[in-house]
């Protein structure tokens, strides 16, 4: 148990870290990250530019710096605009039952079996590229995982002692849905948020190294990789460094995603009449 | 059963029709002119001047209303017309059979390897939890699942390719071509099958029919070979045909970092040059196999949860 805590303090920790110093890039960051150096392209690491230089001589540092801002932004932005509309969908589904259950519950499956990667490509297709088509690539796909386990909850909870009384005292549904449904589902859905985050992070970095999120001159972690990668034997740390830090914060997110997830899936653990009669 | 075949059947025709009818109506929301886009991808010429383009639209007709324009298209993608490429003026259908070809067997090649790898993995961390092999072993596959497959991808090559040239650094001419890509897309379903085997093997080992085995006097090796390993590959079937579908679409990266000239290929090129039909040709194919498969999958775990009893992870 304590070696876990630590794991997940350190993750913590490191994300707080990372996420700081992109937050504070404008003022930290050593170099313009836009700014050309062409006589020391591809450079070794130094004290003018401690991760070197990529192959225009821009400062590799910087440019990190600069681009987790578009990668987290978007990330993030995308974790909870598909956190709102599956809870929203998966208590809409298990609380009105019936045909409104079905439907959703069927969109869901279609959803879930679409290859996620091909419907990105076919939004931006269809949209163009650029910061929303991004968006709402990752959204299309993305709120069905939370759908499932909103749904899943509430009909646990829903089946609870407490929900029937509250609705005998006479509560409205609204009430019921924010004073007593939501709050069992915060914990789980907080630990899925978090897992989906660093799935998301590595699909903006996909569709980025692609060509298919920003567009130059602004970077972003996934396309740094990709301009580097013509030069990788040359100067490794141009794909070694975006790559670490996407790979850092992804790894840091699923350690303290699954530690949540474990810390709340503990009240929830009595299983409910519903539990035992679902399949 | 019944039931359950029936729902799942309807779901999968449901599926293909909405993403086919979103693909068809690519020439209506991409900007410029609708009837020239469909004009190009059916007639082999060039079309330029007003009067013929009137009358080829008629004679397509593209003045039906939308939903007797789609049927239409949609019978003819069934029987195999999928129209002109815009790139290449070949039709779509001979390039999306020979990307799906292509595909196919980089994904079948990446589960084999995945499934080849996992299992000695899971069994070996399953049948001694706790221990250092199985904390090793579960840290080191649940970091891959953060691995993103265009770090990997470069990594792979600028080590195995570049500096030990061992392996071709991309393209798809000679068998060792494969491994590499392969090896990528196979480094998260590594992650999660590691981990369904692990899984199983726990739940196995408890079980009392493994006791029982025990106590008449098999070995601890014929215990695993004859009653452990084949339990535990109950959880690994579904995965597998979970991750088959997967990979069809999430290949997508690294056809493109290796420049192997399959589906995902076809589809990038296609969204990139603005090739409407090839795009539309490809993500329907892909599109109707990704949703075949899940619901094979589905069928799967339905049999085996039924027929094994009890729950699969």
């Amino acid at each position: 148990m304590r070696k876990r805590l630590t794991a997940t303090t350190l993750s913590v920790l490191v994300l707080v870290a990372i996420v700081g110093a992109v937050a504070l890039a404008p003022w930290i960051s050593p170099h313009q990250s836009s700014e050309q150096s062409l006589s020391e392209r591809l450079a070794a690491p130094s004290s003018a530019h401690w991760l070197g230089t990529d192959h225009l001589g821009r400062d590799i540092l910087s440019r990190l710096l600069d681009g987790g801002s578009f990668s987290l932004s978007v990330a993030a932005l995308a974790t909870v605009l598909t956190c709102i509309v599956g809870v929203g969908i998966g208590i809409l589904s298990a609380r009105r039952r019936g045909w409104i259950d079905e439907l959703l519950t069927r969109t869901n499956d279609v959803l879930l079996a679409l290859p996620e990667m091909v419907v990105a490509l076919f939004i931006v297709a269809a949209l163009g590229t650029g910061f929303w088509p991004l968006l709402l690539a990752l959204t299309v796909t993305g709120w069905t995982p939370f759908a499932r386990l909103a749904r899943s909850l509430t009909y646990d909870v829903s089946a609870r002692g407490f929900v029937d009384a509250a609705r005998v005292v006479g509560c409205s549904p609204r009430f019921i849905i924010f004073r007593h449904i939501l709050p069992h589902l915060a914990g789980p859905v907080l630990g899925q948020a978090t897992l989906r985050f660093g799935h998301l992070l590595i699909s903006v970095g996909a569709l980025s190294y692609l060509g298919l999120g920003v567009q130059p001159p602004q970077s972003d972690w996934g396309s740094m990789l990709a301009a580097a990668q013509p030069y990788a034997d040359r100067a490794p740390l141009g794909i070694l460094a975006p790559g670490i830090v996407i790979f850092t914060v992804a790894l840091c997110v699923t350690v303290i995603g699954q530690r949540a997830a474990h810390m709340s899936a503990v009240p929830l653990l009595a299983p409910s009449a519903e539990q035992r009669t679902q399949p | 059963m019944l039931h359950f075949a029936a729902k799942r059947t309807t779901t999968l025709v449901i599926a293909v029709v909405v993403a086919s009818f979103a693909v068809f109506l690519v020439p209506y929301l991409t900007p410029g002119d609708p009837v020239r886009k469909i004009i190009r991808s059916r007639v082999a010429g060039e079309v330029i001047d007003d009067s013929s383009v009137r009358q080829l639209s008629q004679s397509l007709g593209l003045d039906d209303p939308l939903l007797v324009q789609y049927i239409r298209w949609l019978r003819e993608l069934i029987s195999g017309n999928m129209g002109l490429s815009f790139g290449s003026r070949t039709p779509v259908a001979d390039q999306v059979i020979s990307a799906m070809g292509v595909t196919l067997s980089l994904v079948t090649a990446a589960l084999v390897l995945a499934v080849v790898v996992s299992l000695p993995l899971g069994v070996l961390s399953g049948l001694r939890p706790g221990s250092l092999t199985d904390r090793a072993v579960t840290t080191v596959t649940q970091a891959l699942i953060a691995v993103p497959e265009y770090w990997a991808a470069p990594l792979l090559v600028l080590v195995l390719a570049v500096k030990l040239t061992l392996l071709p650094t991309a393209g798809w001419t000679d068998p060792t071509s494969v491994v590499l890509p392969a090896l990528t897309l196979a480094l998260r379903p590594i992650a999660f099958f590691t981990s369904a085997v692990r899984t199983g093997v726990l739940d196995a080992a408890a079980a009392a029919h493994i006791q029982a085995a025990r106590a008449r006097g098999l070995s601890a090796r014929q215990t695993v070979m004859r009653h452990v390993l084949p339990n535990s590959l109950v959880p690994v079937s579904t995965l597998l045909a979970v991750w088959f579908a997967g990979l069809l679409g999430g290949s997508v990266i690294v056809e493109v970092i290796f420049a192997i000239p399959g589906m995902g290929k076809l589809l990038f090129d296609a969204v990139v040059n603005s090739d409407i039909p090839l795009a539309q040709g490809g993500v329907v194919v892909v599109v109707a196999l990704a949703v075949a498969v899940t619901t094979l999958a589905d069928f799967i775990h339905r049999f085996l949860t039924k027929t094994v009893g009890g729950p699969v992870a």
